[in-house]
This record gives C-alpha cells, sequence and structure tokens, in this order.
C-alpha cells in the first residue's frame, strides 16, 4: 500500500514538474517530406531548468514498430552539433527538420516521431514528446476511414465502415450495422455527450457510412469546445444456430483540428 | 504560260481586294456581377472537399452533404443600396446547419468590377466567402465557397450552391 501511494506520488510530481512544458509544430500539420519547426517551451521542467544549449534526441515510429534514432542524434554522453536546438528565448528552444532526411527513412516507412531535450552530455533532460504523427503523403485503404481529414467540431463528419477491408471475421460478416459516438470535451478527458446505436447508411454491400454535426447528435453545453470524438461501429452476427448475437469494432478517436 | 501568268495575278487582285477590316459586333454592357449578387438566394447543394486529399492526389476528394441535414431551407439575401453598392445581408438558416457565423450584417466585396470574394461582417465577426464563376450569375446561379485553413494551408473546403428565388 505505502508503495502504491508512494508510485502515485511519485507519478504526480513528475507529471507536475513537466506539466506545463510545450510543444507546438509550424506548419501545424506535415507530412514526411515536409521541413518542420519544432518549438519547445521548457518552461516547467525543472531539470533543464537555466539551461542555454539543449540538444534533440529524437526517434520515429514510436509504439508501432520499424523505429530508429535520428541520424543527427550523436551518442547519448556527447550529442552530435547538428542536434543542436537554437536557443530562441530563456525556455524557448527551436529546431528545424524534415523527416525523410532526419531519420534516414521513406515517407511509406515514417508514421510517427518523438522527441526530448536534453544536455550535450545527457546528464538531464527532458521527458519524452511523443508520438507526433506525420501525415501520409500516400493513401492507405483502411476498414475505418473519416472524411474529411481534417475537421473541427463545427464540422460535418462521415465515418466509413469499408467491410471488404476487415480482417476480423465478425466485422466481415457483421450486419444490423450501427455506429456508437462518444465526443470529448477540448481538454479531451471528459465526455460532454454520446449517442450509442445510430443506424448507418449502407452505401453498398461492402461499405456502410454515417454522416454527422456534433451539435445534431448531442446538446453541447454553451461555451463548451470538443476536443476529439470516438466512433465504433457495431451489429450483429449469427451463431451456431442462427441467433443474433452482438459483435462489435474497434473504437476509433478522432482528434478535432482548431483551424485558424 | 502567259495565260497562267495572267491568271495568277488575278487571283492575287481578287486576293486583295477580299480583305477588308472585320466588323466586330458591341460587346454590350459589361456584367455588373455585383448587382446580379443581389437579391434572395436558396441553397441548392452543399458540397464538402477535402483540399489536402486533392493536394495530395487522395481518393475520396469530395462528398455531396446536401440530403444529410435540410440545407435547402437555408435562404440568404444579399441587398444593395440606390447605386447598386453591396449593403446588408441576411440568413434564413431554417433547419439547416449554418453555413456562416452570422444571421445579418453588411456585405462588402474586394472589387466592385471583378469581385472574387464576399465579406460579411456584424460587429467584430466576419466571413469571408470565395465567389465561384460569374457566368451562372446570369443564369440565377450563385456559387460561394467557405475555407477552412490551418497556418494559411487550405485543407477543407464548402462548396454551396445557391438558386435565385
Amino acid at each position: 500500500m505505502k508503495k502504491l501511494v508512494l508510485s502515485i506520488l511519485c507519478s504526480l510530481t513528475v507529471a507536475l514538474a513537466f506539466g506545463q512544458a510545450k510543444v507546438t509544430f509550424s506548419p501545424a500539420t506535415f507530412t514526411a517530406e515536409d521541413e518542420v519547426t519544432i518549438t519547445l517551451d521548457i518552461t516547467g521542467i525543472d531539470a533543464l531548468s537555466g539551461q542555454t544549449a539543449l540538444y534533440i534526441w529524437a526517434f520515429s515510429n514510436d509504439g508501432v514498430g520499424g523505429g530508429k534514432n535520428a541520424l543527427l542524434n550523436g551518442e547519448w554522453g556527447s550529442s552530435s552539433e547538428a542536434a543542436k536546438m537554437t536557443m530562441v528565448s530563456t525556455n524557448i528552444f527551436k529546431y528545424k527538420f524534415t523527416g525523410t532526411t532526419f531519420f534516414g527513412q521513406s515517407p511509406a516507412e515514417l508514421i510517427n516521431f518523438g522527441f526530448l531535450a536534453k544536455t550535450k552530455d545527457g546528464s538531464k533532460q527532458s521527458p519524452d514528446f511523443k508520438p507526433y504523427k506525420f501525415d501520409p503523403l500516400v493513401f492507405t485503404p483502411s476498414q475505418f476511414r473519416l472524411f474529411p481529414a481534417k475537421i473541427d467540431y463545427s464540422d460535418m463528419a462521415t465515418v466509413y465502415f469499408h467491410q471488404d477491408l476487415a480482417t476480423d471475421v465478425n466485422l466481415q460478416r457483421m450486419y444490423n450495422v450501427k455506429v456508437n459516438l462518444v465526443f470529448y470535451n477540448e481538454a479531451g478527458d471528459a465526455v460532454v455527450g454520446s449517442k450509442a446505436s445510430i443506424v448507418a447508411k449502407k452505401e453498398s454491400n461492402i461499405l456502410y457510412s454515417y454522416s454527422f454535426i456534433p451539435e445534431r447528435v448531442i446538446t453541447i453545453p454553451a461555451g463548451t469546445k470538443l476536443g476529439k470524438f470516438s466512433y465504433q461501429f457495431v451489429g450483429n452476427v449469427k451463431d451456431t444456430n442462427g441467433a443474433d448475437i452482438a459483435t462489435t469494432g474497434p473504437v476509433t478517436e478522432v482528434v478535432y483540428t482548431v483551424f485558424n | 504560260m502567259k495565260n497562267i501568268k495572267y491568271i495568277m495575278f488575278a487571283m492575287c487582285i481578287l486576293l486583295i481586294w477580299s480583305c477588308k477590316p472585320e466588323v466586330f459586333p458591341p460587346i454590350g454592357d459589361p456584367q455588373n456581377v455585383v448587382k446580379d449578387i443581389q437579391g434572395t438566394w436558396s441553397l441548392n447543394k452543399v458540397t464538402q472537399i477535402d483540399q489536402d486529399a486533392t493536394t495530395k492526389g487522395f481518393p475520396y476528394k469530395q462528398l455531396d452533404i446536401t440530403s444529410v441535414y435540410p440545407y435547402t431551407e437555408l435562404l440568404i439575401t444579399f441587398l444593395g443600396d440606390a447605386q447598386g453598392n453591396p449593403s446588408t445581408f441576411t440568413i434564413t438558416n431554417g433547419n439547416s446547419p449554418k453555413i456562416a457565423d452570422l444571421t445579418s450584417g453588411n456585405w462588402t466585396v474586394d472589387d466592385p468590377k471583378a469581385p472574387a470574394s464576399i465579406t460579411l461582417k456584424n460587429g467584430t465577426v466576419t466571413n469571408t466567402l470565395t465567389l465561384g464563376s460569374y457566368a451562372n450569375l446570369k443564369a440565377g446561379k450563385l456559387t460561394i465557397k467557405r475555407d477552412k485553413k490551418l497556418n494559411g494551408k487550405v485543407l477543407l473546403s464548402y462548396q454551396y450552391e445557391f438558386i435565385k428565388k
């Protein structure tokens, strides 16, 4: 019990210590072939407080396989000078890179990346900032799809289930297809509203869809902004006796874009 | 041989004589686009365009969403002053989803002779709409587009096609 309390306290301390660090990208969305500038605000990262020289340590494809360290990272105990971040002002550092050349991987190989900031000798470091997705350059068909790819919460969203691309046998056989929607607040940590078992539109024998604007599905309290939503296709399959049993697809989350 | 020379000479004379300045008919009055925009328009078609997918050559570039909600209930009225200049506008949504952040205010165009965009304004709220082809205006069709940008890059557009009431 004591250990559990200590673990929770440690986690909270770490969360608070790193809570204020902020990462922004310019442009906000980018492919692996675009030049992108990371701006890191280390305010709140006590370990790096007062540092004037920081080095990026970047890695690709976190948690999805096929990852590599950035070619310019250097050694942990001696970062390469090419990995040095530019200090813009107190606590604000920038670094410019292009995914394909930075990681030495093709656009098709690069799915996401993460990074941390460190001192040259690696004695001090930030937590990992990850994962940040590269926008795909090549269209990859998948069983679930959103149209359009980038929307804010006032936009019409259409979610699709391409049954012919389903890998799960139950999803391949699913009928009476319905959709469950859950909408989250701006911080993404609280449910604002949800609606279950909405009948999906059967576009063809292999394609189901549902189009919606959030405010037409749930009541959004005045002043509340939505940060993300999730969708899940559900339905029925027949068991060995020919009776209907419920089956569900995976939950897919979509983060709303903030247009400017 | 001598005859051929005469024939050739006669043909040259005929050719030169047949050349005369072409008379062009009057081109008529220039189209007054601002005047043509004025009136009440009924929303007829809404198309969502994924501009990022278009740029990258992906499939699934656009989607007709007119029938998802009662968009066709939406009416927009552009009024002009006594001189025909843009003055006020009203948008009656009915049960249609909103296509702009405003329902009334003033409208202006970027260029009175060849407008490319219409700006709707009420107080501090401003919406800019891109004007489509002029050719359809005379036929009572108005096409306007609203872009949604991220750091200056257009990622999503809505194309609204109206019919004059």
